[in-house]
Parts: C-alpha cells; structure tokens; sequence
C-alpha cells in the first residue's frame, strides 16, 4: 500500500508542510473583509498545489519532481503554542457542534449490528472524528523544539491605501511583530521574505501602486516584490463558477456570499501570487538550506573524526542537568540545524535524508536527555519510516518511545503525546493493526480530559469493530466507557449514541449487570433530553432486577416512576414486569353442578370428589341427554359451564422479585362477555387469525397489538355492567409472594372470556397482561397434553342463574381429642329464590362422622345418650347400610329447601384416630322446577381435622386360673394427652355371651375413676359366661347392641346406652376398622370405655364432652389351648411319726381350642424335687412371660407404675414363706400321657408323698402339650402363628399339712 | 489475598453460569458492573487465544487499567475467568486447576444441565474458600 494515499499520508501531506508567516496592516485585512473573508481565508485555497511540477533536487543532487505541494499559512500572531484553555473551549465547540449536526434520530430504534457492522467503515472515517483529530493535532502546533511548524517564509502585506506603503513594510520589521520563535532564538531571524502589495480596486485605479510597486522593487529587490489586485468586480457580478471557499469547510463562512468582489481576473492573479510564492522562492529557498545544512553537517557531524569527537564532547557535558525543556538549542546550534535539514527535507520529501539526519540527531538528544526534542525526534522518525514504508517494526518502536517519553513529561508533553498517539493510531490503522490501534487510542484516553477520552474511546471502539474478525465485546465496552466519558463532560447526545450503539452489543445477553447499566443510564439520559416515551421503554427492562442490591433496585424504581411522573400521564404497559405473574398458578374456579363450600373444598383433588360421588350423581351419559344434547353445537365441549349471577374465582399469584416493597392496586380482570353465540365464534376465529400474523410480524408489533386489545376490552368492561369485577388492592414486600383472588361475575347469559389481568404499580403505571398467549404457548410445548385441562380453559359458557346452596358444619372442631363424641349440625343455604330437593349426602370417614336423626338437634347432649328406662332399640334404619369406607346418606324424602331458607341436619362427630383427618362431604341436591340447562348439582364440602392422642386403652383376657370359662380382663389405659384428666365413667362390654363385672365384686372398677394427664391405669374385670336366655333371639342381629356395663367409681351413675344410635354406628364402624384376620371367631369380644374430661363434670359453661373407645376384637383365645386345675386339700393334719403323708390330687384339664389336645404331665423324680424349686421356676417362667407378654405395647410413662404382669398370681417370686426344706415326692407316675377333646375337660388323679409337717409349694411339674392337628393343612395354614405345642410350668399349689396331735 | 478479585464462570454460549466477587476489599456497588464489563469484553480475547495453545490455562489475557483478566479455558470451552489486581500466577493457576475439578463434579451431577446457571451453595462455599486460599 502506498503510504501516501493512506489516511496517515495524506495527514501529513497536509500538516507537515512549510508554514508561510503573513505580516499585513489593518487596511488589507479591510479590503479583503469587503468579500467577507480575512486575508488568509482569500488565500488559503490557492496555497493547494494539486498539480505542480517543480523540478527539486536532494543534497546529493539527484533530480526529482514535487507534483503536490501545501503551504500553510499563519498570521505572526498566531504562530505560537495555543493556550491551553483556548484550545480546550475549541475542541468542546467542535464536539458539540458535531452532536448538533448529528442526524440519528434519538427515537428511533437501536442500530441493528448488521447495520453497525457495514457502516463501520464509513462510520470511524467519519468528519467527527477527523475534523476532531486535526484540532486537536494542532493545539500542540508551533512548539519550539520541532523546526516544521517553523516560518519558512515571510510575506508581507500592505495596502496602497497605506500611506508611504515602503515605510510600512520597514515598519513591520521594527514594531516586532514577529513571533517569539524568531525573538527567543529558536529559530533563525534571517527567513526568505516576500513584499506584496494589495491594491482595492474599488478605491481608484492602480496607477500609485504600480509607482508604489516600483519603489519597492528598488528598495527590497525586483523579484520579491509584487502587487494584487483584488475587488475588480462590480458588486454581486461574479464571473466565476466553481466557489473555491465552499472547499474550505469553515463552518462559519458557510451561508455568506463569499468573494464577491473578486472577478475572475483577480482569482486568476492570486492563483499566480501562490504559485510563484512557492515554486519560485519557497520550494528553491528550501532546496538551497537542504543543501547548506546538509554541508554544514556533514563537515562537522559525518565521518568518523567528527564522530569521536562528537562523543567526546558529548561526555563532557555528561554532568549538566536535566534540561527538559531544551532551551539551551538555540536556532545555530549544531542540533536544531539538524533537525531542521530534516523537517525542511522531510517537507520537500526526501525522506531518506530526513531519516539520516533525525537518526543522528535523536542519539545526540538522548545522550544531551533533551526528552522533549528527543521525542519529538523519535516521532519524526517513525512517521518517515512510514511514508519511507519501511520497517514496521522500527516505526512502531520509535512511536512507542516516543509516546512513551512524551508521558514521562507530564503536562509539558501531554499535547505531544496525544498527537504522537494520533499518529501511531492512524499509522497503525493504516497497515489494518486495528487491535493494536485502539489499544492506542485507550492510552491516549487515560491521558486525556474526559471529553477528549471520550472521543478517543469511541474511535477506540470503532477500531475493534473494524478489526478482522469484528470484537463486538471490546466495541460495546469501549462504547459504554466513552459514553460515560461523554456524560461527564455534559455531551448527552453523544452519549445516549454511544450507549445505544453498545446496545446492539449487549442485546440479549444474560450479562445482567451489564444490561441493567446501559438500559438505566440510556433511560435516565432520555430523561434529561425529555424523550420521555423511549426513556421508560429503557427503564422498563431494568425494573426487574432481582440480583441487584436494594439501594440499586430503589434507585431503579424511583428514577422509573419519576420518569412516569414527568410523562404526565398513566402509563400502560404490556406485561409489565413488576410485579412477576406467575403463570403456572393461575387457577380458575368456577362452579358448574360442582360448588364448593369453601376454598378448602376446591383445592381437593378433583379425582377423589369423584370418586367420593360415584354413586351419589347420575352417570356422565345420562348427565349429557339432560343439558348437553339440548345445545345444538357441540363447541361446548371445549368451553366451562358457569352460571350467571356466580362468580368465576381466578387466583393468580403475584411475585415481587425486588427487595424493595411495592403496592399493587386495582388488580381485576379483563373479559370479553358476548351474548350471542355466533359473535363469539368469529370473533375467536378473528383471534386465532391476528395470532398468526402477531407470529409472523415482529414481537414488538404483537405486543403492541395486545395491548391494545387488553385495553379496550378493559374500556368495555368498566363501562359494561353485565359483568362485575372485583378490585384488589396489596403491598408486596421483598421478594413476598401474594396469591390474589380475583373474581368475575358474569350478570347475564353468553360466552365469557377471561383475557387478561390489568393492575396499577405505584398509582401510576397501568400493567396489562394477557393470559391466553400463555396458554398458546403451554400448547404447543407439551404435545403429549392436548387437552387442556379444566383449570386453565378461560372460555365460559354463561348458563341461566340456578339455586345454589351454601353449606357449613357448625360448631366443627379444628382439633379434638382421640375418642371425642360431638354433635355438629350441617347447615345448608339456599338463597336463590327456587327450592331443590331430592337431597342426598355421602360421607367419606363415617368412622369419624355420621349423620344423625333429625330429633338430635335439639336432643341435649351427653345426656341423651343416657341409658333410659324405656329402652327401644334404635339405629335400626341404618343396620340396612351396607358398611363401606363411604356412606351414602339420603335425606327423608319430604326434605326440601325452600328458597332462602336454611336448613340444619345433626351430624355425630367422633373423633376415632389420632392424626390429621380430611374429612369429605359431598352433597346432591335437585332443582325444582327450574327449566334448565343443569338439573341437579353437588356441594362439596372439606373439613380438615386434627385430632390427638387421648386415652390409650389395651385389654388383656386370660383365663381365670381358678375357674374355667372365667377370664380375668385387664385393662390398662393410659392417658397420653398433656393437660387433660378424664373421669373414667363406664366400661361396656358388647356381646351376650359374656357378663362382665368387676374384679372386687363389690361394684367399682378401682379406687380412683380419675385419670390424670400421663398417667396410666389398669383395671381388672371379671368376665363370665353367662347363661342368660334372654339374649337368644337378639344374637341374630350383629347390629342390635347388647350388652353388660360396669361403672366406674363408687356412685353408680347414670349409664350410656350403647346400644343408641351414635355409639352402636361408631361401634359398628369402629369394629370394620379393627378388623383382624379371624372374622366372626365367637371368642372375640368388644369393649367400649366411655370417659368423660374432668372440667366438664365440674359443671362449667364449657359444653360437656364426651369420650368413648373402642375395643374390639379382644381375643379370649389364648395362645396355650389348655387351662388347668387342681383340686385337693389345702392343710390337713397327719401323724408323721406312723408313716409319711400321701395326699392325692386332682387336676382337670380343660381344651378350649377346635381340636384335639394330647397333654402329658411330668412330675419331677425325688432327686431333683426339692420344696427350693422356685428359684429354677422363677427362671423358667421368663421366656414363657416374654410369649404371654406379645401383643402389649411398652408403656415407659414416666410415674411408672409398675403393670404386674403376673395377674393369675401363679408365678410370684420367691415365696418368701417357704420354711419347710423338707422333700416331697410326686408320686404314682412320673409322667402322664392323656388326650383332651376339643372343647372339653378331662380329669386327672396325681399324688403326692410328704414326709415332714409344712407348707408346701407344689409347683415343680410341667404340662407338656401339643395339637393333635387333622392331616389337611387348611387349619394350620390359616393361623401360622399359633403355637402347635408348648411346656407350662406348674401353677403354685400350697399345701400345708401340720403334725397331727 | 487479592484486594479485588471477580471470578465467573462462562458457559459455552457466552452466558455467565457462576459469579463470585471473591476479593478482599469492601464491595462497591458500581465495581459490579463494571467487573461483568471487563470481563465480557475480555472474551474477545479470549476467543482469538483459546486456540493458539494446547493448554486450559491462558494466564493474564486482558487488562483493564489496574485490573488484570486471568482465563482458564476448559475442553468444553467453559471459560473460567478471574478479574483480578494480584500477580500470584501460580496461584491463580492451582485456583484454577481445583475449580475445574469442583465444576467437573458439577457436571456429573446428572440432574444439572450444562450450560445452566450453577446455584449449589456447597460449589459457593467450595469457591470461596478457594480463592481465599489460593489468591
């Protein structure tokens, strides 16, 4: 490439060209303003030789031609360093004026990447930027220390109106107007002059200037001389086309009629004045000190004597300080000579010179620490090997040093070094090292004021988008830092550019930070400029900012709503962000046949309603003749029935993701009700149709059309009164999630849709969200769904208004004791004004619930459940009902709710297990007389109730030792509750067989009826069998409940009658829940314990309770099939000293299993039979206590008392009175083999021999038996368990025989 | 300890996964943002040096004024990136080296999703207490 048709060439062509200083009078500058432009802007576009052909030739005279050729020009005023400020303020003027003539529509949309991408070029090439980049090249113009912006010539003006014109040209020399360059010494006074004299045409003829002309000629030389004429033309009539000012872009000049004195005559002179300017005297002046420097160097710098003694002389000075600023150089010093033979041959091109020379001079400067001019060397060098295109690399590091140098300067070389950067970035640029350009222009922006960084930053960022491939991050970062930069230095326009530009960048990225950065700031400067439409549409996507710290977030909110406050009005927005919808809760309910009691009832699970309802409704066909077939289109399908008049509950859950709390108010719903059927279908087929094409077009379109949508439905709805909204109003925390409940209520028939939600954030901004896009969406993920279910379809048909009952349980308990009786009262609402009938209940746990009969309600409780004297069986109609987990309860048929009536029906609660009980209720009613759509519904009803441990109660059934067919019933309660105490009223036994009393037969149970709370209790009952005949004919029936109380404590109080209808159903249902394996064995018995909590008897306002538990299916079956007794004497008298006492014994065994039992009874031999056997026993029993003891749960209370197990006091301890030690022997035989049939007794002889007077524990024989069990194995695959054999230890015997007298 | 250290994990789709602001110094509220700038742009860098070198630890690839940005380049292209003022290189290395184990187990976590955000509390501590003992 060639270097100088790069950008940087063409740079320096113009820059670094020879400056011609102009020296004029006040009346020169007068003539020329008459064509509103100064003397040099006349000039100016005639110093641009485009297409010259100057013969030149280098020091070594070798010939070649300058074709293009600049001469800059300068007042002698201004040649000097700028002022700071000055140059400041100018720069700032640029930028603006750039931000001014910026076309880009700030309202319109962020530039798309594409675009970006393809007018990057065009875009860091563009004027901003160069106009920018000259300006600030040349603030640092006119240093001393470089020789190029040095005057190379002088030309003096004067007008002929000036009196005694020659004078004024000698005047010029001595006023000493003459820049500080040339009065300091830098450079050399004696500089190639030029005399012109301007004459005005308008003040008369030339005729005294041509005199004045030449008197100059004599006095200043013939050919420095000369004489322009200018404003020849008459005023208005130019001649010329092509205005060659309009090429001058000078802003301000713009506009004027400019030149229009001058005629072609006159352009056509000071073209002439230029040219010979340069090519006569400038371009052979500079030729001629290229040669003579070039002499003067090489005699004292070149060849190798010189060389030494340039090294010699140098360490000499090697102790002189540091002297940055370089005025030691003066114009004749060897140095500047150099370095302007190198700046005059760079001008004139020969840049191989240049480079020999600035080569030299720049190690002289280094040695000399002459930074300043050293860089200003270096820099030089890197330009000419540029244009030389040469060694790259040598450029860049010269560049590099030279920056680098200028920086260690400080302020001195700031300039400098901003221009030094330009020209590395430019010459980097040049050869497509874009990367390492804008790494450039970055340093020159820490450098820099923020206005300047700015600018350089966004050149930066343009540099990487230029770079192969485009580094779209790196271009968007240094973006956002110029765009800051531009803020701080007040330019918002340029700011809000740079931001947007960087948008396209970070569009759509999960970089969050970053996104909520550039979207506030863009929004907040929008603000400022007063867009405040695109100002909010940036706010809006920062307003979610969950991640972001509160005062952040707080920041974000205020800045929003005082930007919607500017707007002056509401502002509506689609799905606005605040507070997050969260879509998957939306939940619709609505009451078709199904209503529902209460909020608990809706959320059970549809399936287990159904279920529940089985058998209560009709079946779905018979369901569809009635009211579906009667529509004539089958579109309802898709649709929910709702009745008019009942509203639709929608429960939308609204999410604050900030930690900053907000109020929400005037939440409601938007619908569409249409009240004929075919409108709806096409205006959902309308609907469908705007979807696809809102799919085709771009999102932001859909949206909008949404909106739209939304809000006019909204618009009818508030103006519409066949539908009722309801409002909601609420405050969000941080992060708080609030589930709201709206409501519709449609007033009359049609098809309703449920469109959309519509809140108001703050009091200001209005968010409108639509819910069927979601649905739509939901569709098209999940294939597998097709059908949508219920809860989520938001087309309604409204039917005509029905009755509607509303239903409660009185008086229901949240939690209760286990084993707590109450009477609740169902009470159902009818408030439409028709009456329904035929009404129908079922009862999903009638363990713990079960309806009463209609005398119950106002029945005083507990006492009704006193046994009475007229005792008539009641419960009866229910015996019929077939016991399920379900009950199906139907109301006497003549039950029905008139309109606005209420209507109660007793319901018995009990509270049977302990835990969390859902209880269900479902009721079925029928219309009456109401031609409808829908002739029956439902209501469902769900109570939820919790329900803790009370009494504990475990009976244990052994038989009695002493009598067969008696049992010794235990019963251990435990009182498992914290605070309560129970009083302990009844124990009922159920059944006919069996009497029941208790253990001390004097009618109380045990001593203390009160249970206290964690204390436990056993008691003791004796049960019979009794041979009552009475009982024969009610044992038919299961149901019929007969049977024997015992009352606890010593006043025999009233008695509850079990056989009444609560406790006999609970009873009943209790022993369907106890069930165990062996159904319908006669040796299983029921108990009941009927308690009563210890307030309660106290007599309080509290109202009485009642507690009652079941025990059921209590075996009297042991584990052993065998029961036992002896019989014999118990002390008898004997003479020991005649002979030893035989005393026989009989034992019956009795066999209470189903088959035959073969017993065999070993009694020990003398060796071993010693009267100390009850150690051995007492260890033998043990295992055999541990197998009695199954079955029994721990209780580990912490007042401990001890349960004593050994009820049948046959296996106490050590029997602390055994004083005899004198043997016994069992005698007859020693072992006895015998078979008992089932269900029989059989009787045994024994005998035994004493030998000594005592008392005697005859307890040391074992019973061995074992099932003799039929050859099928259906018994014993029926009951595993069982034991088919065992060994029991001897009861204890005693026996006392004392010396006969 | 690094006086400001900012450690991301990028997934393969250029979408952080994982942020940590690891360093010692009091945490500014503008230093987030402008630390997701840095290094957002650094992956530009990134991009271009990943595949010159065999190895995962690309060492210091960018600079933010003081600010240095250190990449560790996993073989499914994840980018580990720490932003930070220290120059202990060998500790950033070993840093590196046990988050990678510490995301490799993430990634065996079969219920987790490559490419989605890592919220495990326990991968949080385990970082932290990495950086603390490495920068």
């Amino acid at each position: 490439m060639d270097p100088t048709s790069s950008n940087l060439g063409k740079m320096l062509l113009e820059e670094i060209t020879p400056v011609v200083m102009i020296l004029r009078t006040p009346l020169v500058e007068e003539s020329c303003r008459k064509n509103g432009l100064s003397f040099i802007q006349m000039i100016q576009p005639f110093s641009n030789f485009n297409n010259i052909d100057v013969p030149v030739r280098t020091a070594s005279d070798q010939p070649y031609r300058l074709h293009q050729f600049k001469l800059r020009l300068h007042y002698a005023s201004d040649i000097c360093q700028p002022n700071v400020e000055a140059a400041e303020e100018h720069l700032k003027e640029v930028v603006t004026r750039a931000s001014d003539n910026d076309l880009t529509d700030l309202n319109s949309d962020p530039p798309q990447l594409e675009s970006l991408l393809r007018s990057a070029e065009s875009e860091s090439q563009s004027s901003r930027f160069q106009i920018f980049n000259k300006e600030l090249i040349r603030a640092s113009s006119f240093s001393e220390h470089e020789a190029f912006d040095h005057p190379v010539a002088c030309l003096l003006v004067v007008s002929s109106k000036d009196d005694r014109p020659v004078n004024k040209f000698v005047d010029f020399f001595n006023t000493n107007q003459f820049p500080s360059l040339l009065n300091n010494g830098a450079m050399d006074p004696k500089i190639l002059k030029y005399y012109l004299l301007i004459h005005d045409n308008q003040d008369g003829t030339s005729e005294n200037a041509t005199n004045v002309v030449s008197e100059m000629r004599g006095t200043f030389g013939a050919s420095d001389c000369r004489m322009l004429c200018i404003n020849s033309a008459e005023n208005g009539s130019k001649d010329w086309q092509d205005n060659p000012w309009s090429a001058c872009n000078s802003d301000a000049l713009l506009g004027q009629d400019l030149g229009c004195f001058l005629n072609m005559d006159d352009l056509d002179e000071i073209k002439d004045l230029m040219q010979e300017l340069s090519s006569k005297h400038i371009i052979p002046h500079m030729e001629q000190k290229v040669r003579v420097l070039n002499q003067q160097v090489s005699a004292t710098r070149k060849g190798f004597r010189n060389q030494i003694k340039n090294l010699w002389w140098r360490k000499g000075k090697e102790d002189t300080p540091d002297a940055p600023t370089g005025t030691m150089y003066t114009f004749s010093s060897i140095e500047s000579q150099i370095r302007v033979l190198g700046d005059y041959a760079f001008m004139l091109r020969d840049y191989e010179l240049a480079l020999s020379n600035y080569r030299l001079l720049s190690t002289d400067y280094k040695l000399d620490k002459a930074w300043k001019r050293y860089a200003g060397v270096q820099e030089m060098m890197a330009l000419t090997y540029f244009m030389l295109d040469q060694s790259r690399k040598d450029a860049e590091y010269c560049m590099e040093n030279s920056f680098s140098t200028y920086l260690k300067l400080g302020s001195s070389g700031q300039r400098n070094a901003t221009r030094c950067g330009l020209w590395w970035t430019e010459m980097l640029k040049a050869r497509d090292q874009y990367k390492e350009a804008a790494s450039v222009y970055f340093r020159i922006s820490n450098e820099e004021p923020s206005l300047h960084a700015a600018v350089m930053l966004e050149q930066a960022s343009y540099c990487y988008l230029l770079s192969k491939p485009p580094m779209l991050r790196k271009y968007g970062f240094h973006l956002v830092l110029s765009g800051n930069r531009y803020y701080i230095s007040d330019q918002r326009k340029h700011a809000i550019r740079a931001y947007r530009s960087a948008l396209s960048v970070y569009k759509g990225n999960a970089w969050r930070y970053i996104n909520d950065h550039v979207h506030y700031h863009i929004g907040k400067w929008y603000a400022v400029l007063g867009i405040h439409e695109t100002a909010i549409k940036h706010m809006m996507l920062v307003l979610a900012c969950g991640h972001q710290s509160i005062a952040t977030q707080e920041l974000f909110f205020r800045d929003f709503l005082q930007i919607v406050q500017k707007l002056g009005k509401t502002f509506e927005v689609f799905r606005l962000q605040l507070p997050v919808i969260s879509m998957p809760s939306l939940k619709v309910i609505f009451e078709d046949h199904r209503t529902y009691a209460s909020s608990a009832a809706v959320d059970v699970k549809e399936s287990l309603w159904k279920s529940l309802e089985e058998d209560l409704v009709p079946s779905i066909p018979i369901m569809r003749t009635n009211w579906l077939e009667s529509q004539p289109k089958k579109k309802y399908k898709d649709s929910n029935i709702c009745v008019a008049g009942e509203a639709i509950k929608v429960d939308l859950e609204f999410k604050n993701p900030l930690k900053i709390s907000l109020s929400v108010s005037g939440v409601s719903l938007i619908c569409q009700l249409s009240e004929k059927t075919d409108s709806v279908d096409s205006e959902v087929g309308d609907q469908h149709a705007t979807d696809v094409d809102g799919h085709l077009s771009t999102s932001v379109l859909q949206n909008d059309l949404e909106l739209k949508k939304l809000k006019s439905s909204w618009e009818l709805n508030s103006c519409n009164s066949s539908i009722v909204l309801s409002e909601v109003d609420f405050t969000l925390g941080g992060c708080e999630k609030t589930k709201v409940h709206l409501a519709v209520t449609p007033q009359l028939e049609g098809v309703l849709n449920i469109v959309g939600v519509r809140w108001k954030l703050s009091g200001s901004t209005v968010g409108y969200h639509n819910f069927d896009a979601i649905l739509e969406k939901k569709r098209v993920k999940g294939k597998r769904r097709t059908r949508k279910s219920p809860s989520s379809n938001l087309k309604f048909t409204v039917i005509k208004s029905l009755p509607k009952l509303e239903g409660s349980i009185i008086n229901m308990p949240e939690r209760a004791y286990a084993g707590e009786l109450r009477l609740v009262v169902l009470e159902l609402r009818n408030q439409s004004k028709y009456p329904v009938k035929n009404l129908k209940m079922k009862i999903s746990h009638p363990r713990f619930l079960y309806p009463g009969s209609f005398e119950d309600i106002e029945a005083k409780f507990p006492s009704c459940l006193e046994k009475q004297i007229d005792c008539k069986l009641k419960g009866l109609h229910a015996s019929s009902i077939q016991l399920s987990s379900n009950l199906l309860f139907s109301f006497p048929e003549d039950v029905t709710i008139q309109g606005g009536t209420t209507f109660s029906w007793p319901l018995w609660l009990r509270a049977a297990s302990p835990g969390s009980i859902p209880l269900y209720i479902s009721i079925y009613y029928e219309m009456e007389n109401v031609s409808s759509d829908m002739r029956y519904r439902t209501l469902r009803i769900h109570y939820n109730i919790e329900v803790l441990p009370s009494l504990d109660v475990s009976v244990q059934i052994n038989p009695s030792p002493s009598r067969l067919s008696e049992f010794l019933v235990r019963m251990d309660i435990v009182n498992k509750t914290g605070s309560e105490s129970f009083q302990l009223k009844q124990l009922s036994f159920v059944g006919c067989e069996w009497e029941i009393s208790s253990l001390p037969p004097n009618g109380t149970a045990c001593t203390s009826q009160l249970l206290i709370a964690g204390q436990a209790l056993s008691s003791f009952f004796k049960l019979k069998k009794c041979d009552k005949s009475t009982c024969e004919p009610t044992t038919s029936s299961l149901s019929t409940l007969v049977g024997s109380d015992v009352s606890f404590g010593p006043e025999a109080g009233v008695l509850f009658d079990i056989s009444r209808t609560p406790l006999a159903d609970f009873h009943r249902y209790e022993r369907l829940h106890q069930e165990k394996a062996e159904e319908g064995d006669p040796s299983n018995i029921d108990f009941i314990l009927i308690a009563q909590p210890q307030e309660s008897i106290g007599g309080s306002s509290a109202p009485a309770r009642l507690f009652c538990h079941h025990a059921c299916h209590c075996s009297i079956a042991s584990q052993i099939p065998i029961s036992w007794r002896m019989d014999g004497p118990q002390a008898l008298h004997h003479d020991f000293s005649s002979s030893f006492c035989e005393i026989g014994l009989c034992m019956t065994i009795h066999n209470s299993s189903d088959y035959v039992v073969s017993v065999r009874i070993h009694t020990p031999g003398p060796q071993s039979s010693t009267g100390q056997l009850s150690d051995a026993t007492g260890i033998a029993q043990s295992p055999r206590l541990a197998g009695n003891q199954e079955g029994w749960y721990d209780v580990s209370l912490v007042n401990d008392i001890k349960v004593t197990s050994d009820v049948m006091g046959t296996l106490s301890g050590k029997p602390a009175s055994l004083d005899s030690t004198a043997p016994y022997i069992w005698s007859a035989s020693s072992s006895t083999k015998i078979e008992v049939g089932p269900m029989s007794s059989t009787k045994v002889p024994l005998q035994v021999s004493l030998f000594s007077p005592g008392t005697y524990n005859l307890s040391n024989y074992n019973l061995h038996w074992s099932l003799l069990l039929p050859s099928n194995k259906d018994g014993l695959d029926r009951d595993q368990v069982r034991q088919t054999s065992g060994t029991i230890q001897g009861h204890s015997y005693y026996l006392t025989v004392l010396q006969s007298p | 300890m690094a006086s400001t250290a900012c450690f991301i994990i990028v997934s393969r789709n250029d979408i952080p996964i994982y942020e940590a602001e690891v360093g010692s110094a009091v945490k500014k509220e503008e230093a987030a943002h402008q630390h997701q700038f840095i290094l957002h742009a650094a992956l530009d860098i990134v991009q271009d040096l990943a595949w010159t070198t065999s190895a995962m630890f690309l060492k210091a690839v960018d600079r933010f004024n003081d600010l240095v940005v250190s990449v560790y380049v996993t073989a499914g292209h994840t980018r580990l990136m720490l932003l930070h003022d220290s120059r202990n290189e060998d500790g950033i290395k070993s840093f590196f080296q046990e988050v990678h184990e510490l995301y490799i187990k993430i990634l065996l976590n079969p219920l987790y999703l490559p490419g989605s955000r890592i919220t495990s509390s326990h991968f949080d501590t385990k970082v932290r207490a990495l950086a603390r003992k490495y920068l």
